[in-house]
């Protein structure tokens, strides 16, 4: 329990308030409209005003060190400068404060320029001027000096998920010096990377690229691989988080499995197996348990692949019908020594694929599988991996016909547009549909060439309707995220109405979490190719090196305070609060006596003052934002010092 | 003498990350107004409990508009918040008989200059009729007495 | 006779759009020094200028400022706008070295206090390319209103050396004899951010050479949208009426090699169905109709923004542009062959948006020796573990410099590309130089919260 000792007397006599008001005529742009000379003496009149001075130019050097020595000397403790806005010079003045060894937040400042000189003219400028300056003379009386909330950090990271993304996270974070926990459920390292074989579009071999990345990683010293392992425990926040971690290949068992009956006996540490990935060793016979104390976690937890509906195109209703990593899996495993592609022994004279399987899908017009939501969203690397998987079969395969049908094709980055027009030189045959109009797959019956028939209603010829024969149905399906519903339960982390984890902002901070200290690399995000979610990846890696880069972070002051003695313990800020584990009631000591007091966690605490409205004794407050200083400033406003 | 061109004081509550640098944008335009506002910059409105607004009222406060960031607001779960605080304290205020339009909840960004200008210039017109606060309960009062 | 000056750093951050602002606060808070050199009058690149983004219709202003203040602010970040890049290669000890040279404002940046006084007084009007060219400004002037630094600049090509501006300035800081200044910044990596621009109007005969006038780009329309923009209304531009239909022309420069640029734009399709919105949201009664060959709404909840749109009425017609003709009463005919019903189709709109081609901003040929590929963009060595790093070692490159990208994923490059330099710097001995002594007009804050980020 905390102990804390008040003696309301010692509170009393705190120092006296001396403020100065500094007024800058700002070389006429101010003084032309406001009269700054009569502005000074009316400040001059203030309550707890001790000085009241004017310059041309506040921000200059000479008007800077008006204010150091009044400082210095004694006459003043607190500051306002009347001048432009806040935005401009308040840090400039902050400063001026710290020059002459006072604490920076012993500042006001009063905007009289841009809400006042350049909006108002005449006499009613000056008597607003008056009423602004007597109102921040009235805050400045009432400030007391902030400190910024240090914190050690423990220099150390983990990384959930050894995908490309945690794999890229990892190395980063370790060339910065800093160790690094990377722990991956299942026993390979990799991903879903390991499931593809020409990585589009720049026709990389998804093997090279992975045993090239994995060597990196396994080489670093700074990097602990823990595989076959899951997070089970988490505590603590921001640079001093618990991680209680489970290492019993359960989740990877039945790959685990698969890896001891591999036909490689002993598969070594760094080879890549394909499918499975970039072995590390083998799994642990007997379950462990463990605990990483750590400062920053970054989740890359990646996707898993749609799986399409019984029925959705004839899945699972013709065996003809396949989905994409099927279908790359199957390319990948041939030799092209026949000039017709060959499933399981079939020739494929006919090779359909059909987009935006389990992406894109409308309200009203898809259904969505039992308890879930629809995906409306695009899958955004289908359509290149499509092209590519397309271009792969017309240059090995030139008897295998291809046909691509699609409703639109998002070939958006850097050489993927290239991918569609060589697929339209290799003479892929493109149909476009529309979400409503999808194409329908049937059954040739028997005697006919080739099992399957499509038909769709293809808008690129007017809606003409088209039927093509298929030997093979290929359905791109999209990404959903893995399923970590475990990790959201325990880390709290905000999952969007798609279903992937929810960053800060979708524009600015697309690799950060509200939860300080946690971050977010590649696909558990939003779907991306592999190039996207490295830099996501690295991205992260930067945000975490960056808090803990110096062994502790520093967070604005601007936090939630309770003050003791006031603080009944209703807990009506705990339920109005925002954010969870920023405030909560605990047991604290007061002169020796048991008391349930609100305690705010300054790391979790956002600033917004939320509960400060609703606690009916006013104990608590931001600091540097207080309410008394606000009912203050209104007194000054409406108490016309002009008038 | 009360200068009587001058109707009432308006108290604006502007967020340090939108509304604020909207008033500031203001200036840099040399758009002009009139000079019975007083900005005040906030972290977040949420921060002002149903209290605070009734007492500006009974300080003699004729006018108050929130200018918020609306849905761009920095702190999670805070606009919403406010939203219900403002609903209450319309009640309280017809409770006491003040006209409900005294309070305005509005979202300004930072360059929403123009939106400044009519949202004060629209206050303006409407203090002008209403008067001072607490007018409007002397009117009940007669009005009940009568 | 030149000035000269020397400035010691780790990273130097070429181009001041939100890309290199953000690399250079991810650089920054892993306490490295770092110089930010920007072309323009301040910083902000493209974003600055927009009216909202997709997909969250926030105002672009209002997310932009504060990543430039937090740079501006920031103690390890020196920004150095108004600079001219003469050349960036590695010197002798092995470090780079980067030639800026900072044109001459007119005006002492340490004096000036953005008070706008000569902006007031200066009597010579001129289109601001700020706004499209759709209102005018004055010879001096400070760029735009959230601007960064607030410092005017004397545009030599109008002035008329009628000496107003001089006579004005509260604080004398309008010196006619500013000279140019070289600076050699020495740094042990570099960034490259340069962005992208705009393909010419003026190089599409199909489309009026830029002769038609109610054929506008894009970015003219960010600015007839923006809260703060030239008119506060949507008027076409020819006799400002407010137009009742208006066509957006979509990969009108992109994807087809006759015009140059065959790879696809990447955000085109985004702001053309985001600046619909904005518009049937200005003018409620008007017919919008958005000519593409393919809708590629790719990002997170882009899709769904897509589908609004289509909610909300915006026509989407699939079709290539044929060409574009001035027509009666300032009308423009669009000629399309239409897919889905057939025919050579001709109908005539009130004003056309077109979805320009984005290529490279910056030829660093003759300047640097660093790669391009293709495409004009800089090249990546690894475009799928690493897609920052460049041919040249300690050089890496973000944001649109690297391809056209959207903001947030120029966001996310940008932190990639701090993380490659600093995991180089971290390799490269740190120098222990102290910081550099170039003018930003901010000094640095107290204290900082590392949430900033
Ligand atoms: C059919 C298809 C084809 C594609 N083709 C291409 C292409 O040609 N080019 C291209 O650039 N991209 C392609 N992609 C995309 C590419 O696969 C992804 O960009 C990439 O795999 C993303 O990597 P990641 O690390 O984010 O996720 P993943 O690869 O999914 O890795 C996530 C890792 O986290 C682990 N994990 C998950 N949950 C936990 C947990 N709770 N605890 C511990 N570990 C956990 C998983 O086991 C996995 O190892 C394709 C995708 C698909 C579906
Ligand atoms: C009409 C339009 C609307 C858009 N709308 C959206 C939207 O709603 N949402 C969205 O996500 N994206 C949108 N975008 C895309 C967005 O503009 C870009 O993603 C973003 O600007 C890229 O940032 P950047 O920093 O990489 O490049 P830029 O913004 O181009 O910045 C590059 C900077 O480098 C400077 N520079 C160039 N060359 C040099 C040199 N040699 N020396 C020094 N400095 C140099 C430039 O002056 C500029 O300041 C839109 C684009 C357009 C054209
Ligand atoms: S990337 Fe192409 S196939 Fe995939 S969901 Fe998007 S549009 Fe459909
Ligand atoms: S983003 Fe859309 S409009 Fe732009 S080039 Fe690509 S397909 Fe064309």
């Amino acid at each position: 329990m905390r102990e804390v000792q008040i003696d309301s007397a010692q509170q009393a006599q705190a120092e006296e308030k001396r403020v100065g008001v500094y007024i800058c005529h700002c070389g006429g742009n101010i003084s032309d409209h406001v009269d700054v000379e009569a502005l000074c003496a009316r400040a001059g009149q203030a309550p707890g005003v001790a000085v009241a001075r004017t310059h041309m130019f506040m921000c200059s050097d000479p008007g800077q060190e008006m204010i150091i020595k009044d400082l210095q000397e004694g006459k003043v403790n607190r500051v306002v400068v009347a001048s432009c806005a806040p935005s401009l010079h308040e840090s400039t003045f902050r400063g001026t404060l710290q020059r002459a060894g006072f604490n920076p937040y012993l500042y006001e400042h009063a905007n009289i320029r841009e809400q006042v000189s350049w909006v108002h003219h005449g006499r009613p400028a000056t008597e607003k001027a008056t009423a602004l300056v007597a109102a921040a003379a009235a805050k400045a009386a009432r400030l007391e000096p902030l400190e910024p909330i240090r914190m050690d950090v423990i220099r150390h990271a983990t990384v959930i998920g050894a995908g490309v993304a945690g794999l890229q996270a990892a190395l980063d974070l370790a060339s910065r010096g800093i160790p690094v926990a990377l722990i991956e459920k299942s026993p390979f390292l990799g991903g879903h990377v390991a499931k593809l074989d020409n990585i589009a579009p720049s026709n990389e071999k998804a093997s090279e690229l992975l045993t090239r990345l994995t060597r990196q990683v396994l080489d670093q010293p700074a990097i602990t691989v823990h595989t076959c392992t899951r997070v089970v425990g988490f505590a603590g926040c921001v640079g001093n988080f618990t991680l209680r971690i489970k290492v019993d290949g359960e989740q990877g068992q039945d790959e685990g499995k698969k890896l001891h009956s591999m036909p490689t006996k002993t598969p070594r540490r760094g080879v890549f197996l394909p499918q499975y990935g970039v072995v590390t060793g083998s799994c642990p016979e007997n379950p462990a348990e463990d605990s990483i104390e750590t400062g920053a976690v970054i989740l890359a937890t990646g996707f898993k692949p749609y799986q399409p509906m019984f029925g959705e195109y004839g899945y699972g209703r013709h065996p003809q019908v396949v989905t994409l990593p099927e279908a790359i899996q199957a390319l990948a495993g041939e030799n092209g020594s026949h000039p017709v592609w060959h499933w399981h022994g079939r020739p494929i004279r006919n090779l359909a694929i059909i987009h935006c399987v389990g992406s894109r899908q409308i309200p009203g017009v898809h259904e969505a599988a039992e308890g879930a939501a629809l995906n409306e969203y695009c899958s955004r690397t289908c359509c290149s991996a499509s092209l590519g998987f397309a271009n792969q079969v017309r240059e090995n395969y030139p008897v295998t016909r291809v046909f691509e049908f699609y409703r639109d094709i998002r070939t958006y980055g850097r050489g993927q547009e290239e991918l569609y027009q060589r697929a339209s030189k290799n003479r892929v045959l493109f149909f476009r549909f529309e979400a409503q109009e999808p194409p329908r797959i049937e059954s040739n019956g028997t005697g006919s060439e080739s099992p399957l028939q499509i038909t769709v209603k293809d808008t690129l010829t007017f809606g003409e309707e088209v039927q093509v024969a298929a030997d093979l149905v290929v359905l791109a399906v999209g990404m959903k995220p893995n399923g970590i519903d475990d990790l959201v339960e325990m880390m709290k982390l905000p999952v969007g109405s798609d279903g992937f984890l929810l960053e800060v902002h979708p524009k600015l901070r697309p690799v950060e979490l509200p939860n300080s200290g946690l971050l977010l690399a590649g696909t558990c995000q939003a779907p991306m190719d592999i190039g996207e979610a490295t830099n996501a990846a690295s991205a992260a890696a930067v945000k975490a090196s960056g808090l803990l880069a110096r062994g502790f972070v520093e967070l604005d002051p601007f936090v939630a305070e309770v003050n003791l003695e006031q603080c009944t313990g209703t807990g009506a800020c705990v339920v109005a609060c925002p954010r969870d584990g920023a405030l909560q009631l605990a047991e604290v000591a007061v002169n020796g006596k048991p008391f349930k007091k609100a305690q705010v966690s300054p790391a979790f605490c956002l600033g917004c003052g939320a509960c400060v409205a609703v606690c009916p004794t006013n104990a608590i407050n931001i600091k540097g934002w207080t309410l008394k200083q606000y009912e203050a400033m209104v007194d000054a406003i409406v108490a016309d010092l002009a008038a | 003498m009360k200068d009587t061109t001058i109707p009432g004081k308006i108290l604006v509550l502007a967020t340090e990350s939108c509304a604020y640098p909207g008033a500031d944008a203001v200036g840099q335009a040399h758009l002009s107004y009139p000079a019975n506002t007083y900005v005040l910059r906030v972290p977040s409105p949420v921060l002002f409990p149903e209290k605070f607004y009734l007492d500006c009222f009974d300080k003699g406060i004729s006018a108050i508009i929130i200018m918020s960031c609306g849905v761009e607001c920095p702190y999670e779960g805070a606009y919403d918040a406010l939203a219900q605080r403002i609903d209450r304290v319309y009640q309280l205020m017809r409770q006491r008989g003040l006209d409900v339009r005294r309070l305005r909840l509005t979202a300004i960004c930072t360059v929403c200059t123009r939106a400044f200008v009519k949202e004060v210039n629209a206050m303006n017109e409407l203090i002008k009729e209403l008067g001072p606060p607490g007018t409007e309960i002397e009117l009940q009062d007669v009005a009940q007495s009568a | 006779m030149r000035l000269e000056a020397k400035i010691e750093v780790d990273a130097v951050v070429i181009g001041g759009g939100i890309a290199g602002l953000q690399t250079a606060l991810d650089l920054a808070e892993q306490d490295y020094l770092v110089v930010v050199v920007e072309k323009d009058a301040s910083v902000g690149g493209k974003m600055i200028r927009l009216s909202k983004v997709f997909p969250t219709l926030d105002c672009a202003s209002c997310i932009t400022t504060p990543k430039m203040a937090a740079a501006a602010h920031h103690e390890n970040i020196s920004i150095l706008t108004y600079g001219d890049l003469k050349s960036l290669d590695r010197s002798s000890d092995g470090r780079l070295e980067a030639v800026v040279e900072k044109k001459p404002r007119f005006v002492d940046e340490a004096k000036c206090i953005g008070c706008r006084q000569c902006e007031y007084d200066c009597p010579i009007l001129v289109a601001d390319e700020n706004q499209g060219g759709f209102s005018a400004r004055k010879a001096i002037h400070i760029p735009f209103s959230n601007a960064i630094p607030q410092v005017a600049t004397l545009d030599v090509d109008h002035c008329i050396l009628c000496g107003r501006c001089e006579k004005v300035c509260p604080t004398q800081a309008v010196d006619y004899f500013q000279q140019p200044q070289t600076i050699r910044i020495h740094a042990a990596a570099a960034v490259i951010a340069t962005g992208f621009q705009m393909t010419s109007l003026h190089d599409k005969p199909q489309y009026g050479s830029g002769e038609i006038t109610n054929v506008i780009d894009a970015l003219q329309m960010e600015r007839l949208l923006a809260p703060h923009g030239p008119y506060n209304r949507v008027l076409r531009p020819s006799d400002g009426m407010e137009p009742d239909s208006i066509a957006f022309v979509q990969c009108a420069g992109s994807r087809d090699r006759s015009m140059g640029v065959p790879y696809c734009s990447r955000v085109c399709c985004m702001y053309a169905i985001k600046q619909a919105m904005l518009l049937s949201g200005a003018l409620p009664l008007a017919d919008i109709t958005i000519y593409y060959m393919d809708i590629r709404a790719f990002g997170k909840n882009y899709e769904q923004f897509f589908q609004n749109a289509q909610a909300m009425g915006i026509q989407f017609v699939k079709a290539k542009v044929a060409s574009l003709a001035a027509a009666e009463n300032g009308a423009v005919e669009v000629c399309y062959e239409d897919q889905v019903n057939g025919g050579v189709t001709r109908t005539s709109h009130d004003l056309v948006v077109l979805s320009l081609g984005k290529i490279a901003a910056w030829n660093p040929f003759g300047t640097c020796p660093v790669e391009v590929a293709e495409d004009g963009f800089i090249r990546s060595v690894s475009p799928r573990l690493a897609a920052t790093l460049t041919s040249m070692e300690g050089v890496f490159a973000a944001g649109a410099a690297a391809g056209p990208k959207d903001i947030v994923d120029a966001i996310a490059e940008a932190g990639a590309a701090a993380m490659k330099a600093a995991s180089y710097l971290s390799a490269c001995h740190r120098p222990k130089q102290a910081r550099s002594g170039v003018s930003i007009n901010v000094k640095p804050q107290p204290s900082r919260a590392v949430a900033m980020g």
